[in-house]
């Protein structure tokens, strides 16, 4: 399993852990690789649908990421998304989802440290948790083993 | 073609044929888990009401894939589309239900006929032998008579069985069925009485039809624009239930799914009764509300069906969606209501 | 006189009255099936329409569901959750709360059709619902007494708000439900290897036609344009791919999250019984335990999804 490299999508409010990353990456902190960023206006744009649409198509893990609690550009977006968050992340869990495949952090576009360190620990703990092959959908079994 | 007989200890020797050289399926387990499966001739069962859903998915199933490309460069025939051909293999039926296999009958007309084939249907249908069992004792909501039907009707089957006493009587349809049950080893019979003495008591115990004739022949606006459509459908919850159980459904769409492996080209069971069913790609809507969407499907059942099917209904009375529709909208008051319009227009 | 009676009895006159003072242009309540152990949602706006209203063990459907974006004045039947499920709406503006007229009937539970066919396998020709405690299903040769305990719906047994106490007027007397839902079922549920709940819930769904009846039914699901339906982009395979299905089930509990009112109609319309209220009420206990929230039970209560607190818990995020 070591040779696992996980993919992991993760969705990132602009104003804050967008800009975490971007200064993890200038002040060259080296993080792992193994994550595409989706850019979100606000964490309280993230509807649950771009979650599950992550895992459908075979994400191994999922990392959501934004302001820290009071500090949201738009005044209350991340307290809404809080709350979404909480029965997203129980609703998963609930069904039998890895807890570590689906990640939520607060990182402030000042802290390049915390993002880096979670950067790492995210990557991490879907490494342990292997590929995902239960909470996906499965290549078009339908008809394309025939053809290739 | 004369009847047949299979004596009871004989019965598992005449389904032993049957699964000869085919899948044999029949009727398994009870209430909402009865469907056909593959069955061992020793555990056919003659004990049952008829499948919780029809049997149309054995040749239309709910997802079927046509064609398929793989997006591996290095192989032969990247990115094009491959057709995945029918699914058919050799199938024997037994137990469906004489209305049913009516319904499968009407689906056939739709799926060829003289100005197409749709291969994916014709690769099944032309594969499995189909034998009926008759029903001597018809459900409380069954109205198979009512709908020009019979609980010993013939249509779309090879061969109609029906039980006498403890033994299975055999009517052979067609040159397939006559064929199955000649090599079965079944025994000759005069039965042509018999059927006609079950049949009659079979229809007696679903009482006096209904007579629904004056939609046959009312004006097809006439039935239209009728305003009770509005009260009607006002209890309505637009689920597809109706129409994924009824036998005769056949409407489908066709999706394309991809994958960085490749892509899929499926057709899906649809439903009238959905409002993304007739949208248009500029979002108009020709149904727009659940009026136009409920109107649709009984007047294509009772009205349209038999105007392109030479006065066969699309309804062939097998009560699912009688039973299975959440808020009890029942196609016989509704038939009820189009006859009442019909003869105030007359 | 039999409780059933009673109640049919008093809905009529009330209907009646309501229409004839002009309260209520239309009367929602149910009319009997037309096979037996069914009722059909019925919209009375004439006298002799209201002698077609019933009340029965088989009141299944959430007449709620009728309410969103209706005009006029309109008076609704109700059991206990329906009439949550009606308050709901006010609060969530979907329908005026001067405009709606609520017939309370307290509730001693519905029938679980499925329950009973367990119970008698034979065809049930008609049924007799003339005792409060038991059933007489009959069919031919056979009459058979049915307690109605043994074949209440699930959601029926743990129901706490049996009678719609802010409805406008209550036809017959106050029941009390049990003290509390323990969510014995779910937390049990969650005490199992997060395997085997995977293996649970795919078990679940496996049949589902995606039929979109549990959807149809449920009187939280208005939007003009439900998720699966949309096409740019379109989030849901139209096929039977397990999870599609498995999507389609979790963002409806999602979406229901905080407005569940228990009121069983989902289950009540699947065609091929799934136990679709699983999801549910894994959300339902998730919002009373963070934010003790019940849905329906005052007029003026706030969604917890339309609202926060700047302390509110979410250790999970770092």
């Amino acid at each position: 399993m070591s040779d696992f490299e996980p993919r992991i999508v993760a969705f990132f409010c602009n104003w804050c852990t967008y800009g975490a990353a971007d200064l993890a990456g200038v002040s060259r902190l080296d993080y792992p690789p193994n994550f595409r960023v989706v850019r979100l206006p606000c964490t309280g744009r993230l509807n649950p649908k771009f979650i599950m649409e992550a895992f459908k198509r075979g994400a191994d893990g999922v990392w959501v990421s934004g302001c820290h609690p009071g500090d949201c550009h738009y005044i209350a977006g991340n307290y809404h998304a809080r709350r979404k968050f909480v029965l997203m992340h129980q609703l998963l869990e609930s069904i039998g989802v890895e807890p570590d495949r689906l990640r939520f952090s607060w990182i402030s576009s000042a802290e390049a440290n915390k993002f880096q360190a979670m950067a790492r620990d995210v990557v991490e703990h879907v490494k342990a948790c292997g590929p995902n092959t239960t909470f996906r959908k499965e290549d078009l079994k339908l008809g394309l083993a025939e053809v290739a | 073609m004369s009847e047949y007989i299979v004596k009871e200890n004989a019965l598992v020797d005449f389904f032993k044929s049957l699964a000869s050289g085919r899948r044999l399926l029949t009727p398994q387990g009870l209430g909402d888990k009865c469907k056909l499966e593959e069955t061992p001739p020793d555990k056919v069962n003659l004990d049952f009401s008829n499948t919780h859903m029809s049997p149309k998915s054995l040749l239309f199933p709910q997802t079927e894939a046509l064609m398929a490309f793989h997006n591996d460069a290095s192989k032969p025939q990247a990115f094009v589309y491959q057709s995945l051909g029918d699914k058919g293999e050799p199938l024997a039926v037994f137990g469906i239900r004489p209305c049913d296999a009516k319904g499968l009958s009407i689906a056939n007309k739709v799926f060829q006929n003289d100005r197409f084939t749709d291969n994916y249907w014709k690769g099944k249908i032309d594969q499995a032998v189909l034998v009926g069992l008759a029903c001597d004792n018809p459900s409380p909501q069954c109205f198979c008579a009512a709908m020009g039907g019979s609980p010993f009707g013939e249509a779309g089957l090879d061969v109609l069985a029906f039980r006498q006493g403890k033994d299975l009587g055999l009517k052979p349809l067609t040159p397939k069925g006559e064929e199955l049950v000649k090599a079965s080893g079944a025994q000759t019979a005069n039965l042509a009485d018999a059927i006609k003495g079950l049949e009659a008591e079979a229809v007696k115990s679903q009482g006096v039809p209904p007579d629904y004739k004056g939609i046959d022949n009312a004006d097809l606006m006439a039935l239209f624009n009728d305003p009770h459509w509005l009260a009607t459908a006002e209890n309505c919850l637009n689920c597809g239930v109706c129409t994924f159980f009824c036998p005769t459904c056949h409407c489908f769409d066709i999706q394309d799914e991809t994958s960085e492996k490749g892509g899929v080209r499926m057709r899906n069971w649809d439903t009238c009764m959905s409002w993304l069913f007739t949208v248009h790609g500029t979002g108009h809507n020709p149904r727009p509300s659940k009026t136009e969407r409920v109107r649709q499907r009984f007047m294509h059942k009772l009205k349209y069906i038999p105007l392109k099917q030479d006065g066969v209904r699309g309804c062939t009375g097998c009560g699912r969606c009688v039973a299975m529709c959440p808020v009890n909208i029942d196609i016989r008051s509704v038939a009820l209501k189009m006859t009442q319009t019909a003869a105030s227009q007359a | 006189m039999p409780a059933l009676t009673d109640i049919t009895n008093k809905i009529r006159e009330s209907a009646k009255k309501l229409l004839a003072s002009g309260q209520a242009e239309v009367v929602i309540g149910y009319r009997q099936g037309t096979i037996p152990m069914t009722t059909s949602p019925f919209f009375a706006r004439t006298a002799d329409e209201c002698d077609l209203l019933v009340w029965s063990n088989f009141a299944r459907i959430n007449l709620a569901n009728y309410l969103p974006g209706r005009a006029g004045k309109v008076a609704m039947v109700a059991k206990g959750c329906d009439a949550r499920s009606a308050i709901g709406q006010v609060t969530e503006n979907q329908i005026l709360k001067d405009n709606l007229y609520i017939i309370g009937v307290p509730c001693t539970g519905m029938i679980d059709t499925n329950l009973v066919v367990a119970k008698e396998a034979r065809p049930i020709r008609e049924v007799v619902e003339t005792a409060d405690d038991s059933i007489t299903v009959k069919g031919q040769g056979f009459s058979t007494d049915i307690k109605k305990d043994e074949v209440l719906r699930r959601n029926c047994k743990t129901c706490v708000n049996r009678t719609p106490k802010l409805a406008n007027e209550l036809v017959g007397q106050e029941v009390n439900g049990a003290a509390a839902d323990d969510f014995a079922d779910i937390k049990a549920l969650l005490a199992k290897t997060p395997a085997e709940r995977m293996g649970y819930f795919k078990d679940l769904i496996k049949d589902c036609l995606r039929c979109y009846a549990c959807r149809n039914a449920c009187p939280l699901c208005y939007c003009p344009v439900c998720f699966v339906d949309e096409t740019r982009p379109q989030w849901l395979g139209k096929s039977t791919d397990p999870m599609d299905t498995m999507t389609f089930h979790l963002l409806r509990g999602l979406h229901c999250a905080g407005r569940c009112t228990s009121c069983g109609a989902c289950e009540t319309a699947c065609p091929v019984n799934i136990k679709v209220r699983e999801f549910n009420r894994v959300m339902e206990l998730t919002v009373q335990n963070n934010w003790n929230y019940e849905p329906g039970l005052s007029w003026d209560q706030k969604p917890p999804l339309t609202m926060f607190q700047t302390d509110d818990a979410a250790d999970f995020i770092k």
